[in-house]
């Protein structure tokens, strides 16, 4: 892999910040775009913008046919069995609430139990918190083992015939992890269970077949693997949509209206009210083609490299404690981290002032943060635009916070 | 700008050694706020003698700015009637907002003032300030 020719495909990997290169480290809140991703977005709106699914005219053909191209392009990317299982959100967030309010609405229960880990991110809790809660239905959480990785066995002493739903997130935002999701949606199925996987961390990173898993739903995030913001995709089996009513309702999720009847569109249309984002859409199918061209297995395994050498490295600033699994063949490239004596937010400024973006917090994971005993953590994570060089950067500057405040006993 | 002005030696002195740190018996006024974003937390506790601060205490956890700050700021209005503590506070809200103020009122407190150029951490070191205030409308 050529690295700096790579890099150049990125124009604000170019940028100075502080009088510094910019090494950035924040890829698990949100990536960079290539130029192709860029000017994809600004192609439509200078050549052939229009609503879609509407007009007889040429620019609505063409705008429509590039929106359902990159329902194409994420159908392939994560191998469903059909573009009628794609169906385009806001965000990975949204794909889950969308679940939770069709689905779960219709089929959790009083006294039905939902299985989640303690490493889901919010967008994977609160809604099945608040669904818990309408429906009085019981939430039980797997918890992590001391090495970082889920707790299989009480994962499996949780099952039950009660067991209505599994909810587990493919990679932890924070710890990394790698969750054995196909393992997962086997036992959970054996019960009856319907299984939801959070993959807005996972699919920007590893080749994703959402067959393979045999999971009945998949959340995914556009602006996490290069596409714009504001554009995600839910993954649900076919048999699951056909059952489902509508999650929000308006234009374009219709066939037929009248004043006392309204007939659903197909799918996965029915799912998708509203002028959709196609401008992020279109992104997104520019993302994919830049992801599939450099190959997920390329990504994978240089990613894992760039861990491993990372692992290696932040081991030696002194005091430092890494949270989640420590060794790279577990993980993806997300470390999170604390330094004794030195406050998350007080590395993340000064790393800030050597051009060093990282993340400080609860990282929207704040029951992971308890049940770690702490209430904010610092957080690199990276992509394949990274390089060992900006890894040695990130150490060489933990390693000047933890002297700006000294030695602490 | 450099690191080394906004962590002052001072700001790191009151970061790991705070002072008035605890609690008070039958305080007459408290408050708690947080920052949820960052997950800075402040707790404060007052006794008044007629219209005097006579003591106060903080606890709480966080980064540098947010602590330090706590600690400069409950020894600033220690024994201080409450006009002068609510000077104090405006004086401090006006250097993190970059507008003039008096430093001879700040004191110590004016090892802050280089957070004005940290947009990010000015909720930092105003959660104490906040937390003040609140605990000061609870006077009569």
């Amino acid at each position: 892999m050529d690295i700096e020719r790579i890099r150049k495909d990125f124009p604000v990997l170019s940028r100075m910040v502080r009088d510094k290169k910019l090494v950035y480290l924040d890829n698990a809140a949100t990536t960079q775009k290539p130029s192709v991703v860029i000017d994809a977005v600004a192609d439509l709106y200078k050549n052939y913008n229009a609503n879609v699914h509407r007009g007889v005219y040429l620019l609505a053909e063409e705008s429509t046919q590039a929106y359902e191209d990159s329902r194409e392009a994420v159908r392939r990317f994560i191998n469903a069995n059909s573009t009628k299982e794609i169906v385009f959100t806001r965000n990975a967030t949204e794909a889950l609430n969308l679940i939770a309010y069709t689905w779960g609405e219709a089929n959790i229960h009083a006294g039905d139990e939902i299985v989640v880990s303690i490493m889901e991110h919010h967008s994977n809790y609160v809604p099945w918190f608040r669904l818990a809660h309408r429906k009085g239905a019981v939430i039980k959480i797997v918890p992590s083992r001391m090495d970082g990785e889920l707790d299989m066995d009480a994962f499996k002493s949780m099952l039950s015939d009660k067991t209505k739903l599994v909810g587990i997130v493919h990679m932890s935002n924070v710890f990394g992890t790698i969750n054995p999701v196909k393992e997962i949606t086997a036992l959970a199925h054996k019960k009856g269970a319907a299984v939801v996987v959070d993959g807005a961390q996972s699919a920007p990173h590893m080749k994703i077949d959402v067959r393979d898993i045999d999971c009945d739903f998949f959340a995914v995030s556009g602006h996490k693997m290069l596409g714009p913001t504001g554009i995600g995709a839910l993954y649900a089996k076919e048999s699951y949509l056909e059952s489902m009513e509508p999650f929000l309702s308006g234009g374009e999720m219709i066939l037929k209206v009248t004043l006392d009847s309204v007939v659903y569109n197909e799918l996965p249309w029915k799912f998708e009210a509203g002028t959709p984002n196609y401008e992020g859409a279109i992104g997104l199918k520019a993302a994919i083609g830049y992801l599939e061209k450099m190959g997920m297995d390329t990504i994978e395994s240089y990613e894992r490299e760039l861990t491993a050498y990372a692992l290696e490295k932040m081991k030696t600033v002194p005091g430092i404690f890494i949270y989640g699994p420590l060794r790279a063949e577990k993980k993806g490239g997300i470390i999170a981290f604390n330094i004794k004596g030195v406050h998350s937010h007080d590395i993340g400024t000064i790393l800030d002032s050597e051009g060093i973006a990282i993340r400080a917090g609860h990282h929207c994971a704040q029951p992971l943060m308890i049940d770690c005993g702490v209430s904010a953590m610092a957080r690199a994570s990276f992509y394949f635009y990274n390089t060992k060089q900006e890894i040695d950067s990130l150490v060489a500057a933990l390693k000047k916070s933890k002297e700006i405040f000294g030695h602490v006993a | 700008m450099s690191l080394e002005e906004l962590f002052k030696e001072i700001i790191i002195e009151h970061y790991q050694h705070p002072k008035n740190q605890g609690h008070l018996e039958h305080p007459d006024a408290k408050s708690d706020g947080s920052n949820p974003l960052c997950g800075d937390e402040i707790a404060m506790e007052l006794i008044f003698d007629g219209n005097v601060v006579r003591n106060v205490m903080f606890t709480g956890n966080g980064c540098s700015i947010s602590q330090s700050a706590a600690s400069l700021i409950t020894e600033a209005i220690k024994g201080k009637t409450i006009e002068e503590t609510r000077t104090i506070m405006n004086e401090y809200k006006n250097m993190l907002a970059g507008k003039e103020y008096n430093a001879d009122i700040l004191g110590d407190l004016e090892a802050l003032s280089d957070v004005k150029r940290y947009p990010a951490r000015v909720k930092c070191a105003s959660l104490s300030v906040a937390v003040l205030d609140q605990a000061l409308q609870q006077k009569k």
